[in-house]
C-alpha cells in the first residue's frame, strides 16, 4: 500500500495515515472486502509504533470505513458513493481555497482572479 | 506479561524504585541517559539483580518461580551477555536446538546469511555490528513470547541500527501476540518501533507516555528572555537555558502555537525529552 508519513510534519501520524487509507478508499484502489495488512505488518512497514496504526484503523473503524474482524483482520467497507462524491467536492474547494489564499496574498483583487478563473475555466472545460 | 510493583534496589550512589506493566502485545521502550538505571531495570525484572523490596511477576509467575518451560519463552538479549568468542555460529545453532524446543534452525541460518554472518568464523573474528546482530537473531530464534532487550543498537551505526531495527519489526509483525521491552540511549530508534516510552532517570519513571502522543502534543519551544516572561507556564514540564534564552518542553504545543504564533515550535523528540527532562533538578 502507497502510504509516505512525514515525520517532520506537525499533522499527527495517526491522522497522517488515516487521510491516505481514506484517499486510497475513495479513489477506488482499495476496494470492499479488501484486508488491510495486518496491525503489526503496517507499523512495520511504515516504521511507526502498532499503537498509532490501531488507532489510524480504529478511527477509520469508527467513521464506518472499515471494520475488524476479530482475529481476522481489518476490510475495506462498501465506499457510500455520496460520500465518496462529498470527500472529492471537499477535495477540490481545499485546493482552491488554498490556491484563492495565495492569490490574495500575491495582492491580486477578485475581478483579477476571477479573469484568470474564467480563462482557465474555459480551457479546460472546452478541451474535454 | 510483566508486572513490576515497587521493586526497590538500592547501591551506595543509586536507588532504584519503579512500578510498571508491559501487558501481552505491548512494545516498550526504556530511555535514559547512560547510568539512569535501564539496564538494572531488565537484570532486576529478570532476577539477576536481586531486588531490595518488592515483587517481579513474569507470565503471572513470581520470577523466581519461572520454570524451565517459561524461560524458553523468554528472548533475551544483555550488554554483556554472549557465546564463547571461540564457538562458530554451526557451533551455537546445536547448543541453541537443545535449550530451546521451539528453536527454528531454518530460520535462523536464513537470518544469518540475510545479515551476511559467516556461520563458520569464530565469533572473536566478528566485528562489533556482527555481534550485535547475532545476538539479537539469537534472541529471535526460538518464537519467544517476549523479549528483552538491553541497549541491542549500543555502538552501532545508523546502517546497523536500521538492520537490527528491521529485524525486530520483522519478528513482531509475524509474531502479534509476542511483547517487547526494549532499551536504548538512541530514542530516535525507539520511536519507529515502541507503542510507549519510559523515560528513567537517576533510578526513577520521569515520564510513561505513548509514543504517538509525545510525537504529536509534546514540542520544545525555543524563546527569547522576553518571550519566556510572559509565556504562560502551565503547560510546561521543563525548560533549559540555552544561548539564545531558553528551550522549554511542552506538553501541549498546540496551545502555544494558537496563542503565541510568533514562538518558534519543533516537534518534540524523544531525544529532546531526555536532554531537558533528564536534568530537570539542575534547571
Amino acid at each position: 500500500m502507497r502510504i509516505i508519513i512525514n515525520n517532520s510534519s506537525m499533522v499527527p501520524i495517526y491522522e497522517q495515515v488515516v487521510s491516505q487509507i481514506k484517499a486510497l478508499i475513495i479513489q477506488g484502489e482499495l476496494k470492499e472486502g479488501d484486508i488491510l495488512p495486518s496491525v503489526r505488518n503496517m507499523a512495520a512497514e511504515l516504521r511507526i509504533s502498532s499503537l498509532t496504526v490501531k488507532k489510524a484503523y480504529d478511527f477509520l473503524e469508527e467513521e464506518g470505513l472499515v471494520t475488524t474482524v476479530h482475529g481476522k483482520g481489518t476490510f475495506v467497507n462498501a465506499a457510500d458513493r455520496q460520500l465518496a462524491a462529498e470527500a472529492r467536492r471537499k477535495a477540490v474547494e481545499d485546493e482552491l481555497s488554498l490556491v484563492l489564499g495565495k492569490a490574495f496574498s500575491a495582492g491580486l483583487n477578485k475581478e483579477e482572479v476571477s479573469q484568470i478563473f474564467e480563462i482557465l475555466l474555459e480551457d479546460q472545460y472546452d478541451q474535454s | 506479561m510483566i508486572k513490576v510493583e515497587n521493586l526497590k534496589k538500592r547501591y551506595e550512589d543509586f536507588c532504584l524504585d519503579l512500578s510498571f506493566e508491559l501487558p501481552k502485545g505491548r512494545v516498550s521502550g526504556l530511555v535514559g541517559r547512560n547510568g539512569a538505571g535501564k539496564s538494572t531495570t531488565l537484570k532486576s525484572i529478570l532476577g539477576l539483580v536481586k531486588a531490595d523490596e518488592g515483587s517481579v511477576r513474569i507470565f503471572g509467575r513470581d520470577v523466581k518461580d519461572l520454570s524451565v518451560e517459561d524461560k524458553q519463552r523468554l528472548g533475551i538479549a544483555m550488554s554483556e551477555s554472549a557465546f564463547s568468542a571461540y564457538l562458530n555460529i554451526e557451533a551455537i545453532a546445536r547448543i541453541l536446538k537443545q535449550m530451546y524446543p521451539r528453536f527454528e534452525e531454518e530460520r535462523f541460518f536464513e537470518l544469518c546469511k540475510k545479515m551476511s554472518l559467516p556461520v563458520r568464523k569464530q565469533i572473536k573474528e566478528f566485528s562489533t555490528g556482527m555481534k550485535a546482530r547475532l545476538k539479537v537473531i539469537i534472541a529471535l530464534s526460538h518464537r519467544a513470547d517476549l523479549l528483552l532487550l538491553d541497549e541491542p543498537t549500543a555502538g552501532l551505526d545508523v546502517e546497523a541500527r536500521n538492520e537490527i531495527l528491521d529485524i525486530l519489526r520483522d519478528y513482531l509483525a509475524e509474531n502479534e501476540e509476542a511483547s517487547l521491552l526494549i532499551s536504548s540511549h538512541i530514542s530516535s530508534d525507539l520511536e519507529g518501533l515502541c507503542d510507549d516510552i519510559y523515560l528513567i532517570n537517576d533510578g526513577k519513571i520521569l515520564l510513561h507516555e505513548a509514543t504517538d502522543e509525545l510525537l504529536d502534543k509534546y514540542g520544545v519551544i525555543k524563546a527569547d528572555e522576553a518571550l519566556f516572561e510572559r509565556l504562560d507556564k502551565e503547560h510546561i514540564l521543563a525548560y533549559r537555558k540555552e544561548k539564545y534564552g531558553y528551550a522549554l518542553f511542552t506538553d501541549a504545543k498546540d496551545y502555544y502555537k494558537e496563542n503565541y504564533p510568533e514562538a518558534v515550535i519543533e516537534n518534540g523528540s524523544i531525544d529532546d525529552l531526555i536532554l531537558i527532562m533528564g536534568k530537570r533538578r539542575e534547571g
